[in-house]
């Protein structure tokens, strides 16, 4: 976008045009001038001018009604009302049409340059403010989630219609599965996203510690309590409250848990004033409280008060079409930050990524990408590039015959389809594995 | 050789003139020279604003530009442009005419004993102000540089009577 300011000047005295124009080149803007209103609206429309100077008296279409045509066309532009001492009530009715500010012909040059100055600002915050909002739109955008099996697109619908609510959100998932990116995106598409989204990882938090990191406390309420400082549940006021690991705090965290989930009232630690707010509250976990519930490990009435919607997110092994996805979208976010040529994955690497159980989920396989990236050399990602012992392959095949199409498949991959090698490693002769290749099809990929 | 003419108009300080002088031919390192000629201004009063018609006097100043020159008119008289109440100076940017009034920079006007010092320092300010757009200077931002616009005389004391590295670049530029 271009900095530079660009201001029209509508004025039907050609002396005023010309001191204006000069003015405003001197201080660096960019400047046109109209001698009436029907050339001002011609050249409105062939161009956007961030700041308009309107005098009040013009031939034909006077500039109150000019102004009214300017915010129709289009609103945000600023237009500034010249007017004599005169016609001061003129002004004011421009001001309710939406006029920025008025000024009093002659002016003073102080007021004009502050005038200016200040339309100038206000633009610029409004610039500042769009880009602002467009970046936190994009933060966390749920079209941006990747994957297409129908498992992630259940989630994804589930947070388009909770976001929308004030509702607690339970979200189970392994670890890796993005637990954390699901609960963002529920905050970011929720009237709360321009307040933080407060994270706590409540496993991650010693026990003598939760009370202080939730509640806050006062000076002095403990030893080493030097100053006074707030809590998660006062810093998270306006926005939205996320508990990691749910599953992980004490049973006597859990009853001071839900009564400041019942009441949104809490005092901080050693002192007595009461604090409210208004927070949501999203909680995640990879454990399922259902069964902790049963075995009495988790309060039901804190489980009961969490489940008011649970979205599951299925691990990676049950949706392996989602790896070809992801795995694209690490290689190039990998490849642009470290500024490597990377941009395509092997047949071979493909299909083991495919084939791969990924105990550890997405974490896993983003992990797995960096690593190749680091490693790798031209623009492919290759199997070699890849942290496979080949024995990893995913461990669900059921009959032998499944077992030994793989194992030759991984065998052959392994000795890069060297048939003497792959049959001395297996066992058998060539011919033997030659008959085996064409029984089961196996086809030399990459 | 390119030159710098300062012409008093109506001015009763042309000693204080002399003052300044040096220090325009080291800031625009140019020869600065006075030229005592008369000009009647009447016919550039407005008498319902009881002030001088800077852009017409301007305009009259145009033709006594020689080739290689920038004149610039300082005179005592009250000076206005059509949409503003009041101007210290008046300059056509990257031209060769520029005016600048000593009318509003005695401190007496404002209720304050006369200081002929800061009367000099400010008028030098004004000056090199406008002799800096005739050379293709815009209003800078950097605080303290002389091309900074301003507007009251408060202002004019807080800048410097200096041209900021960016200004002089452009200067080394536009004399180049």
């Amino acid at each position: 976008m271009d900095n530079k300011l660009s201001i029209l000047v509508v004025d039907d005295e050609l002396s005023v045009r010309d001191s204006l124009s000069n003015w405003f080149i001197e201080d660096g803007y960019s400047v046109d001038t109209a001698e009436d209103a029907k050339v001002a609206l011609k050249k409105i429309e062939a161009f956007h001018f961030h700041i308009i100077l309107v005098d009040i008296k013009l031939p034909g279409m006077d500039g109150l009604e000019l102004n009214r045509r300017i915010k129709s066309i289009n609103e945000d532009t600023i237009v500034i009302i010249m007017t004599a001492f005169a016609s001061v009530d003129s002004a004011v009715q421009a001001l309710k049409d939406g006029a920025y500010d008025y000024v009093c012909k002659p002016f003073d040059p102080d007021a004009v340059t502050h005038i200016i100055r200040n339309a100038s600002n206000t633009i610029q915050l409004s610039r500042e403010n769009l880009s602002l909002q467009d970046r936190i739109k994009s933060l966390v955008n749920v079209e941006d989630i990747i994957g297409q099996s129908e498992g992630i697109l259940n989630v994804l619908e589930q947070v388009r219609v909770v976001a929308q609510t004030d509702s607690t959100v339970i979200i189970n998932g392994d670890s890796g599965t993005g637990k954390e990116l699901i609960a963002k995106a529920i905050h970011m598409n929720s009237s709360r996203r321009f307040f933080p989204m407060v994270t706590v990882h409540c496993g991650a938090i010693a026990e003598n510690l939760m009370e202080s990191e939730l509640f806050g406390h006062e000076r002095g309420a403990f030893t080493g309590a030097q100053y006074a400082r707030k809590g998660k549940f006062e810093m998270a006021d306006g926005a939205t409250l996320f508990l990691d690991e749910i599953s992980t705090i004490s049973m006597k965290m859990q009853i001071e848990l839900l009564r400041v989930l019942e009441t949104r009232r809490f005092t901080r630690v050693g002192g007595n004033r009461e604090f409210k707010s208004d927070f949501r509250v999203i909680c995640a976990t990879n454990r399922d409280l259902n069964s902790m519930v049963k075995a009495g490990e988790f309060r039901e009435d804190l489980y009961y008060r969490f489940n008011v919607f649970s979205i599951d997110i299925p691990p990676l092994r049950e949706r392996t079409e989602d790896i070809k996805l992801l795995s694209e979208h690490f290689v190039k976010l990998y490849a642009d930050q470290m500024n490597k040529g990377t941009k395509f994955i092997g047949k071979r690497a493909a299909k083991s990524l495919k084939n791969y159980a990924f105990p550890g989920n997405v974490r896993e396989l983003e992990n797995l990408i960096e690593r190749a990236i680091v490693i790798g050399t031209g623009d492919t990602v290759q199997l070699k590039d890849l942290p496979f012992d080949h024995n990893i392959s995913k461990p669900s095949w059921e009959s032998i015959k499944d077992m030994e199409h793989h194992h030759i498949e991984s065998i052959l991959q392994k000795y890069d389809w060297n048939i003497s090698k792959s049959a001395r490693a297996l066992g058998v002769d060539r011919v033997t594995l030659y008959s085996k290749i064409r029984k089961y099809k196996i086809e030399k990929v990459g | 050789m390119s030159l710098i003419r300062i012409i008093p108009l109506q001015f009763s300080g042309v000693e204080e003139l002399d003052k300044i002088l040096p220090m325009i031919t080291r800031r625009f390192k140019m020869e600065t020279t006075l030229s005592l000629q008369h000009l009647d201004l009447t016919p550039f009063f407005n008498p319902v604003r009881s002030q001088y018609d800077a852009n017409k006097l301007i305009l009259k100043l145009a033709p006594m530009v020689l080739e290689q020159e920038k004149v610039i008119g300082i005179t005592d008289l009250d000076l206005y442009i059509p949409v503003l109440s009041y101007i210290f100076g008046q300059a056509y940017l990257g031209g060769s005419v520029a005016l600048v009034s000593g009318h509003r920079l005695e401190n007496s006007r404002y209720g304050l004993p006369h200081d002929s010092k800061l009367f000099s320092d400010r008028l030098l300010k004004c000056v090199l102000h406008e002799l800096g757009h005739t050379f293709g200077l815009r209003h800078c931002l950097k605080p303290g540089c002389v091309m900074v616009s301003t507007t009251y005389v408060e202002e004019l004391d807080q800048k410097s009577d200096n041209f900021c590295r960016n200004c002089q670049s452009e200067l080394a530029i536009a004399n180049a």
